[in-house]
């Protein structure tokens, strides 16, 4: 009998100490947006820290040289890609010494390179039009359906990564999956009696949603790409405004809001700031939640 | 930069329709991918990244060229003087899996420079690197950085004199450790031939030693603190020069606004082999830059160094102001007014306006 207690004991004591031996996969994504799909699909499996965070403009990210010992042990690199972290994530990488996350690396995955990008020049491309993405529009994760295939690509490298747990990969991907679609009905029914309404967005942030909502972009708060609106810009969207019968501006917050204050008053249009992403507001928690807030405030400003 | 999506546009447009049906008993598969003949300007996506950024400047002193002594390229005296002072022209692209390369070519009134060509390890185990070619020596803050780093518009005083009038750079190569803590902590090791400020007319073997550590003291808020060490040979080995560095950097930034402050110092002392460590010299800066919103910028710096040789000793102070105005990451105008207290009660007044464009390749964004 005490033969038998010791025995099952020490199995206990055992898979106590077994189980957190097993490692997480530890993932470094560039912004939370990603690092929400990632917990979709990694569970608890993985690890994942985002090196910017929700409430930041993730084209002004700093390359602050303490990012760069997060990206040292990163098993897995998730990045945006399209340009969008061109100005602080290629020293990073470099500074990490992590030869598996370089561009290429067997431990990189930049989600960019599994969607199809919206937006791309159809014509000359030069900085006259602003701070330009000149690869593709780059803020893709809002969209259901690219971030249904994000989220597969991601599931793939990690049971690649961490093939014991292949399974689990894939079942929480299925998960995930499921859930897009449930929240994506929901979604489209809100929406679908104002198919064809148009909004005003201050950056090409929502570019993909408004595709995937039938909804549409009447004009823009920068007059060009990373640009700040001048008086004379707000002015001339009075008119655009009026002509498109645009009832709301969506500003994430981190952007100034005056602009769109100005517009407020002398357009009798609504003002709606919303989250830049996955934790730029408390609501906006993981990525059903976030895109729920944008499909909330698109639903307020179309009527 | 070559635009990858529009060129995948233009395979899609080259393949032929998709004639595919279940009956046909040689199924097309792959026929139908990409242009015949391969995509003509896809050799273009391997050139390295091209960027250059142009450097002009207006400027005006009371100061005489000895009174000056050692800024580069010294002003004429009260007269406003127009200079193109740099043209950088930058290359920079992956060689191998293992290997990245850099090259900074700068056309300036001194002649064509190679400011830095090196080789940098990508894959180095026990998280090494190795830095090696035309490098600046890992040595100091301010003096590694390229011009169109640079806050001001010019380097401190005490660094030009002390360290160099660009820094310290030289063929030779730099082994850096991150060492495994939770914060950013760099050892660097490096072996170089420089020009060192006191005597630029001959190379010096040099040894140069370097810790920077960064911690991070909230979301906001980044400590930078390093320290560094340089041992300068010049004719007979026991004729070694030492110069030390300590330099300091914070930096707050509330991670929603564009909006940020930094303050940032450095110390720098110079002990030369025939000199006892009482006569070594002393000088250092101290700044505050404040980045009001993504257009304007306002700053001061304090800076003591050694006065020009002809006052014979003594000590030189300068204070400088400026104030900058972006149009975008790729233009910057600025005014830099200084005022300088050399010794014998002498003062004079500088004033710098300058323009910077970049043009090409995205550079990352200064830390
Ligand atoms: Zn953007």
């Amino acid at each position: 009998m005490s033969h038998l207690s010791t025995a099952l004991s020490v199995a206990f004591l055992l898979a106590a100490f077994a189980s957190p031996a097993r490692a997480a996969v530890n993932v470094v994504t560039t912004t939370e947006g990603l690092a929400a799909v990632v917990r979709e699909v990694g569970g608890d499996d993985v690890k994942v820290i985002a090196l910017s965070r929700g409430v930041q403009d993730p084209h002004f990210v700093d390359a602050n040289p303490s990012l760069a010992v997060k990206l040292r042990n990163a098993d897995l690199l998730v990045d945006v890609g399209m340009d969008l972290e061109i100005g602080w994530l290629p020293p990073l990488v470099t500074q990490s010494r992590n030869a598996a996350i370089q561009p290429g690396g067997a431990r990189r995955l930049t989600a960019g390179n599994f969607v199809s990008p919206m937006d791309l020049p159809t014509g000359p491309v030069d900085r006259s039009q602003g701070d330009i993405h000149p690869s593709g529009n780059p803020h893709f994760l809002t969209d259901p359906r690219r971030a249904v295939q994000v989220a597969a690509a991601i599931a793939g490298r990690l049971a690649e990564i961490d093939p014991g747990n292949a399974a689990h990969y894939r079942e929480r991907l299925q998960a995930f999956q499921g859930k897009v679609a449930a929240a994506g009905k929901g979604w489209k029914e809100r929406l679908a009696p104002f198919a064809g309404r148009s909004v005003i967005t201050q950056h090409k942030t929502l570019t993909y949603l408004l595709d995937w909502s039938g909804l549409k972009a009447a004009g823009y708060m920068e007059p060009k790409q990373g640009v700040a609106p001048p008086p004379s810009h707000v002015a001339s969207l009075v008119a655009v405004a009026k002509a498109a019968g645009v009832k709301g501006v969506l500003v994430e917050n981190y952007y100034d809001r005056r602009p769109a204050d100005q517009l407020r008053d002398l357009a009798g249009v609504k003002v709606i700031v919303i989250p830049g992403d996955v934790g730029g507001t408390k609501e906006a928690s993981d990525w059903v939640s976030y895109v729920d807030v944008l499909v909330k405030a698109l639903g307020q400003a179309v009527q | 930069m070559v635009n990858i999506a529009l060129l995948s546009l233009l395979v899609a447009q080259a393949a032929p329709p998709d004639l595919g049906s279940q009956a046909d008993p040689f199924p097309t598969g792959s026929m139908n991918v990409g242009a015949p003949g391969g995509i003509p300007i896809g050799k273009l996506m391997l050139m390295p990244e091209i960027a250059v950024v142009v450097d002009g400047a207006l400027g005006y002193t009371t100061l005489s060229t000895d009174q000056q002594e050692l800024i580069a390229g010294p002003l004429p005296q009260h007269k406003a003087w127009p200079m193109l002072q740099e043209v950088e022209l930058a290359f920079q692209a992956t060689v191998d899996p293992y290997i990245r390369g850099d090259v900074f070519l700068t056309f300036s009134p001194q002649g064509v420079e190679v400011e830095e060509a090196y080789l940098k390890t990508l894959s180095l185990p026990w998280s090494l690197q190795i830095k090696a070619g035309q490098i600046y020596s890992p040595f100091g803050r301010t003096s590694q950085l390229h011009r169109h780093q640079w806050t001001f518009v010019d380097q401190p005083v005490s660094m030009q004199r002390l360290v160099g009038a660009e820094g310290l750079s030289g063929p030779g190569g730099d082994l850096s450790w991150l060492a495994p803590l939770p914060w950013f902590a760099e050892v660097h090791l490096d072996y170089q031939a420089t020009r060192p400020g006191f005597d630029e007319t001959v190379q010096q073997l040099t040894g140069v030693a370097r810790l920077i550590q960064y911690f991070d003291l909230s979301d906001s808020a980044t400590l930078g603190v390093g320290l560094s060490w340089a041992l300068f040979q010049a004719e007979a080995p026991e004729q070694w020069k030492n110069l030390a560095g300590a330099d300091l950097y914070f930096k707050f930034r509330d991670p929603t606004s564009r909006s940020s402050v930094v303050l940032q110092g450095e110390l720098y002392g110079r002990q030369l082999s025939e000199q006892a460590f009482s006569e070594a010299r002393w000088g250092g800066y101290g700044q505050a830059v404040w980045r009001i919103d993504r257009n304007w910028e306002v700053g001061g710096r304090y800076d003591n160094a050694p006065a020009p040789v002809a006052f014979g000793g003594g000590t030189q102070e300068t204070w400088t102001a400026l104030g900058t105005y972006y149009t975008s990451e790729f233009f910057r105008l600025r005014v830099q007014p200084s005022l300088v207290l050399l010794p014998e009660g002498q003062t004079g007044f500088q004033g710098l306006a300058s323009f910077e464009f970049t043009i090409g390749a995205h550079a990352a964004h200064p830390f």
